[in-house]
């Protein structure tokens, strides 16, 4: 399947990237490459198994029970403290 | 040291003969370190202060005259994608640069309830995106044999780390060769765990159903007594499984009777000398008394294409977590929270986690789910039946770990799908789940150490490394090449 810079620009934003118009030929050119390759899969049939997960895990369930959660000042040490016991962002109009 | 020894066994009895302290020990690895990482770039963060207080801890047990468990004291290594409690864990990405985790990962709280050393975290491609190191942020590990050579990714850091003797072992993770590739290419021991073998709790994701971590080590009973420390069921991981027997004490017994399977796709396209060295351990296996069978496992052509839909597409959700609001890199400038958003993801990844993040979002979007990401899954079904099939007839598979040696550091791939490639003889194990051990075989015409994998059926370490350790006994003097780096005692 081709893919076009279009493509690319809308999967940027679904990604929240962003891609510099310097940038786009490159990588346009870049994942047509890797979607070509990826494509190869299509190549065989409708045969292949279904599949669910790997080592027949199965979900883990158990009942909710209150344990003690990290302490926020230690949670917010990664934020320089963080402001008045939150995260921080700037205020923009 | 002689023969196949294990390194940790021998460091062990130093220190519980009291011929020398761990403090000792450990100041030799950390003098070690900061004569040559400069040269290997294998640590991005050492951590001396935290390395002796262990050591001192151990110390004063000696003193007390208590006993010693084989890991405890002896200095390692983890790759910088295994979260350390107060210790700056990067993945090696401008965006994680200055975040300090406020938990341990599993695998690192077992080791320290062991009294491991660590001596620091070291290097690997951005968010285990890469196959040479060269997309980390810190520029990329070089290899201890050759330093025009890359140490291999992503655990590069470990591999340049062990082989340099820089550290008696290290953690690195595997999602799709990732321990097993830089091993290859740097002379040493890599296991990759069955799925489920070893708690990923604190190990920072990319692509979770593939991920594992696994043991990177000098000889094969190292790994098995790594592998037995931290294989086991947590409840911090779902998909982690109960507790099962140990390795390290099943290695002896003879290879009479062994089945080794030969998937005859994986010899295709492998470089001659890779080629040479894996029949001559074929040879060599016949001779111990296994026997040989021959199949072919065609499903294996489209292993690479499935894992790189399938490890993206994980990846790009993932990934979707670095916003710049709780840790890490947040741009400078913006002027609305998704600006802020954008632009931060923008300037903290690199060219290679923003590709597979694009890769993965493209093929989970709609309009191509059902043609890639479902057909992948699919797809996933029919390998890992492929080899349940294969594992009727043979006890394990023996492949090369990677198609050639270790890249020269300038080698340019003439596209991304080029160097996507080197991956296509470990990327299957990933998606089967299964476990695969790569050892050395031998070495190319510039000395550069070939590997050979040995691959499992679930959960059966103790095969591989079993037959991984009859291979290293019997040809030890022709594989193993003692770097003269330091430390090695």
């Amino acid at each position: 399947m081709a893919v076009t810079k279009e493509e690319i620009l809308d999967i940027a934003l679904l990604s929240k990237l962003w891609v510099d118009e310097s940038e786009l030929d490159k990588l346009t050119e870049d994942m047509a490459g890797i979607i070509a390759f990826a494509d190869t899969i299509n190549a065989v049939g409708e045969s292949a198994e279904d599949f669910d997960n790997i080592n027949n895990l199965s979900n883990v369930f158990r009942e909710d029970t209150v344990v003690p959660s990290y302490d926020r000042s230690l949670i917010l040490k990664n934020v320089n403290g963080g402001e008045n016991g939150y995260f921080p962002v700037k205020k923009r109009m | 040291m002689q023969r196949n020894e294990s390194r940790i066994r021998r460091l062990h009895d130093l220190l519980t003969r009291k011929e020398l302290s761990c403090t000792e020990l450990t100041q030799k690895y950390i003098d070690q370190i900061e004569s040559d990482n400069a040269r290997l770039n294998a640590y991005v963060n050492v951590t001396p202060a935290q390395a002796l207080k262990s050591a001192q801890e151990v110390d004063k047990k000696l003193h007390a005259g208590e006993k010693l468990s084989l890991l405890e004291g002896i200095p390692m290594t983890l790759k910088d994608n295994i979260s350390t409690e107060g210790i700056e864990t990067t993945c090696c990405s401008n965006i994680l640069k200055g975040y300090v985790p406020i938990y341990d990962a599993t695998v690192w709280k077992t080791l320290k309830a062991h009294n491991a050393v660590m001596l620091g975290k070291t290097n690997m491609d951005e968010f285990a995106m890469g196959s040479s190191c060269d997309t980390s942020c810190f520029g990329g590990a070089l290899n201890p044999y050759n330093q025009a050579h890359v140490a291999g990714g992503s655990s590069g850091g470990v591999a340049s780390a062990v082989g340099g003797n820089l550290a008696v072992y290290g953690l690195g993770s595997d999602t799709g060769g990732s321990i097993r590739q830089p091993a290859s290419f740097c002379g040493l021991v890599g296991l990759k765990p069955t799925y489920g073998a070893v708690s990923r709790y604190g190990l920072i994701a990319y692509a979770s159903s593939l991920d594992q971590i696994g043991p990177i080590t000098s000889t094969v009973e190292d790994a098995a007594l790594v592998f037995d420390a931290i294989s086991g069921k947590d409840e911090m991981d779902s998909t982690s499984s109960g507790a099962r027997e140990t390795t390290a004490d099943k290695l002896n017994g003879d290879m009479k009777g062994l089945r080794i399977g030969i998937a005859r796709e994986y010899f295709e396209g492998i470089r001659d000398d890779v080629k040479a060295a894996l029949e001559n351990a074929i040879k060599t296996y016949e001779h111990m008394g296994a026997e040989i069978v021959y199949f072919n496992l065609p499903i294996l052509k489209y292993a690479l294409p499935v894992y790189y839909i399938l490890a993206c597409a994980e990846a790009s959700s993932n990934l979707g977590r670095y916003d710049g609001i709780r840790y890490g890199y947040r741009a400078q400038s913006y002027n609305s929270v998704h600006e802020m958003i954008c632009k931060t993801r923008s300037e903290g990844f690199g060219a290679e986690v923003k590709r597979r993040i694009l890769l993965g979002t493209y093929v989970l979007s709609s309009g191509y789910y059902d043609a890639y990401y479902k057909k992948a899954q699919n797809l996933r079904g029919t390998i890992v039946k492929a080899f349940r099939s294969a594992f009727e007839t043979c006890d394990i598979i023996l492949a090369p770990t990677v198609p050639m040696t270790a890249f020269e550091l300038n080698f340019t791939a003439k596209d991304q799908v080029e160097t996507y490639l080197t991956d296509i003889c470990t990327v299957p194990i990933n998606i089967a789940g299964l476990p695969a051990v790569s050892i050395p075989c031998g070495f190319d015409a510039k000395g550069l150490p070939i590997g050979m994998q040995l691959i499992g059926n679930t959960f059966c370490e103790t095969t591989i490394l079993k037959a991984a350790y009859h291979y290293e006994s019997e040809k030890y003097a022709e594989i193993y090449k003692e770097l003269d780096l330091g430390v090695r005692l």
